[in-house]
């Protein structure tokens, strides 16, 4: 499904990826941690299109079509989805009317209708459902005045709603309590049908007690220095990334 | 030249005019300050950023007749549509055949001022030429001494005018370049209440130049809803100031919207004469090619317990050119008044301009004020946030900024006058 060769991107001339390497195939759940720093969030960025970044190697497949040449919002409609760490609030947007907008552009894309308004808003009750979103937040306008916690719902809920196949979570645990991390975490939960593919950004392995992922992948320095399974987050938690670091250095 | 055209306009005038009446001499006195004055330029002050030697140096034409064209456009609008009252003026010229007054109590009056001023002769003696003073005001001086017609509304005491009362402007430059001088009179009586919208439209390829003065005079009590929409497409020019006078426990909501015009300067000024006065100014100017629109405020808070809430937004495209300048004067007996003002505008092009002026005079010692102008470009962050959903740029764009209009339609009573908002937004976007 999305597959990323060596890939290389800079900001401000600062080099933040320094070649990496990951194939993620439907169904799987991949976890990228990583120090402070590591270039957890670049990557992110870099594979929705954010336009401070600039690649300068490597490639990034998804579903055979070159993900980099994408304007963003192609990107969006092809199936990839990034769960943002800080969601902007947009006063004076509707959330519904953003929602309906985002969907029939998409279905514009796949050369479907747009989608009736009775249907919509039955499909949005559902996922609303689903999501265990409450009603008062859908009707304000997008992300205004809302809680830390209220936000990452938002954006899971807007997961439900868009059905990417491909989902980039970037750092949604942080700033979540734990009562919040766990209504976050079965929202995804939810999600997952065997099909869809999961990129989990963190820096904790708490969220991971939660979305249990099959692969893990250390990011340092820009590039992907270790990888295994839910176990290697187990020993992270345990010893830190000081031997992580430390063994990379040593090789060096 | 415009200034030996209005001198002509006014010999002629004269000569018709009846002798020793109050009326002539008020336009006599009026005239004179203007040839005292002559044009503003911008070595005044108020003046500064706006140039009217481009409308002084044109010719213009002040004319009555009116095209049988004109009659289907004014019925399509809009505005003849609403359920409302329809004071329709071509050129400056009441057409009674295209007004239509729902208002069927006789305690309200609303028509023209040609002929309102004679059978109310008294509220007019009492309030006409009271609140926007000639004296330094140039422009006000001219509409007093050359105003064509206008909007006469008298609302007596405890009476609630039911539908809108529209005031439709509609310049025909079909034929020549067109003078139009308006001039309204709002009085509103003791716990009196109605909504006016005063819209302002153009067809024609010629030049238009719509001097406009307008005074409202709320009595203790009294609450008015007023909007002003001017959307004169081609080459218009347009001066309009309006004088709010407030009694005490008074409420105004204003809303201003600018969707077109070549040239467009508003003076809004309201002054508080009594307690517990509320003045809310809203306005929103969408701008584009080489459109110019200036709005001055200014809000005298001559009483106590005083409230005023100003808020003006802008988006900028082209080379068009916005002037903000708000001034609000908190008098020395105006204590515990509260004030504030916001300017925010938004270029969407490297060659906009804005100047913005926030200008607060205190001479009372417990009040509150606060005022500020923003400048700037349309945020990155919400529009890459809604592109990473599958929203194009371009509609991305048009959320947004209908998002920051929202702020001042949601203060429009009227939906249909907020629908052909969003409308004109997203056309011009």
């Amino acid at each position: 499904m999305l597959e990323i060769k060596n890939l290389q991107a800079e900001i401000d001339g600062k080099k933040i990826l320094n070649g990496i390497n990951l194939v993620v195939n439907p169904g799987e759940v991949h976890a990228i941690m990583g120090p402070n720093g590591a270039g957890k969030s670049t990557l992110s960025a870099v594979l929705a299109g954010r336009a401070d970044y600039e690649v300068t190697g490597g490639s990034v497949s998804f579903n055979g079509k070159d993900l980099l040449e994408m304007a963003p919002e192609d990107r969006a409609r092809e199936g990839v989805f990034l769960a943002f760490q800080y969601p902007v609030e947009i006063p004076g947007v509707s959330t519904v009317n953003f929602l309906k907008t985002a969907i029939n552009e998409k279905r514009k894309y796949l050369g479907l209708d747009p989608m009736e308004a009775t249907d919509f808003l039955k499909f949005m009750r559902e996922k609303m459902e689903l999501m265990e979103m409450d009603k008062a937040l859908t009707s304000r306008s997008l992300n205004e005045g809302f809680s830390g916690g209220e936000k990452k719902r938002n954006e899971v809920f807007q997961m439900a709603m868009l059905e990417p196949k491909l989902s980039i979570m970037d750092e949604t645990d942080s700033g979540l309590d734990i009562d919040a991390l766990r209504l976050v975490s079965a929202g995804v939960n939810k999600l997952k049908d065997g099909e869809r593919s999961f990129v989990v950004i963190t820096h904790y392995q708490r969220l991971l007690d939660y979305i249990v992922p099959d692969f893990v992948h250390v990011l340092y320095k820009g590039r992907i220095v270790k990888s295994g399974d839910a176990g290697l987050a187990k020993e992270l938690e345990v010893k830190g990334y000081d031997w992580i670091k430390n063994e990379v250095e040593a090789a060096v | 030249m415009l200034t030996e055209k209005v001198k002509q306009d006014f010999q002629q005038y004269i000569l018709q005019a009846e002798k020793g009446n109050a009326f002539t001499q008020i336009r006599e006195h009026a005239f004179a300050e203007f040839e005292k004055l002559g044009f503003p330029t911008i070595k005044q002050e108020e003046w500064k950023y706006t140039n009217l030697k481009t409308v002084t140096e044109k010719e213009f034409q002040s004319t009555c007749e009116i095209n049988s064209h004109i009659k289907e456009l004014v019925k399509q609008s809009i505005f003849a549509q609403l359920k409302a009252n329809l004071l329709v003026f071509v050129n400056g010229t009441f057409v009674s055949e295209l007004s239509s007054i729902l208002e069927t109590d006789t305690a309200v009056v609303i028509g023209s001022l040609a002929t309102e001023r004679k059978n109310h002769e008294a509220v007019f003696t009492r309030h006409f030429g009271k609140y926007a003073k000639v004296e330094g005001e140039a422009m006000n001086a001219l509409n007093t001494a050359l105003l064509s017609d206008g909007a006469f509304v008298h609302v007596a005491a405890g009476k609630t005018v039911q539908f809108p009362i529209v005031i439709y402007n509609l310049v025909d430059g079909s034929d020549m370049n067109v003078l139009n001088q308006p001039r309204n009179l709002i009085v509103l009586e003791k716990s009196a209440s109605a909504t006016v919208v005063e819209a302002y439209f153009a067809t024609g390829k010629n030049a238009s130049f719509t001097n406009v003065v307008t005074e409202i005079y709320a009595d203790e009590n009294a609450h008015l809803e007023q909007y002003k929409i001017q959307q004169q497409e081609g080459e218009c020019y347009q001066n309009n100031f309006t004088q709010v006078f407030q009694e005490s426990n008074t409420s105004i909501n204003h809303v201003t919207l600018t969707l077109d015009g070549t040239f467009v300067r508003n003076n809004l000024h309201f002054y508080m004469n009594g307690k517990n006065c509320n003045s809310l100014l809203y306005g929103l100017y969408v701008t584009g090619s080489k459109n110019f629109v200036d709005n001055h405020t200014r809000v005298d808070h001559a009483q106590p317990n005083g409230f005023s809430d100003e808020k003006y937004k802008g988006i900028l495209k082209d080379q068009s050119t916005a002037v903000f300048n708000g001034k609000i004067v908190v008098h020395l007996d105006a204590q515990k008044t509260n004030a504030y003002q916001r300017n925010q505008n938004i270029l969407l092009s490297d060659e906009a301009t804005v100047n913005t002026k926030p200008q607060l005079e205190i001479f009372a010692d417990d009040v509150k004020c606060t005022h500020g102008a923003t400048i700037g470009q349309l945020d990155e962050e919400p529009m890459f946030y809604l592109r990473s959903r599958g929203i194009p740029e371009s509609e991305a764009r048009k959320m947004l900024l209908n998002a920051f209009a929202d702020d001042i339609a949601e203060k429009i009573k009227i939906p249909e006058l907020v629908a052909l908002l969003e409308e004109q937004i997203d056309k011009k976007l």
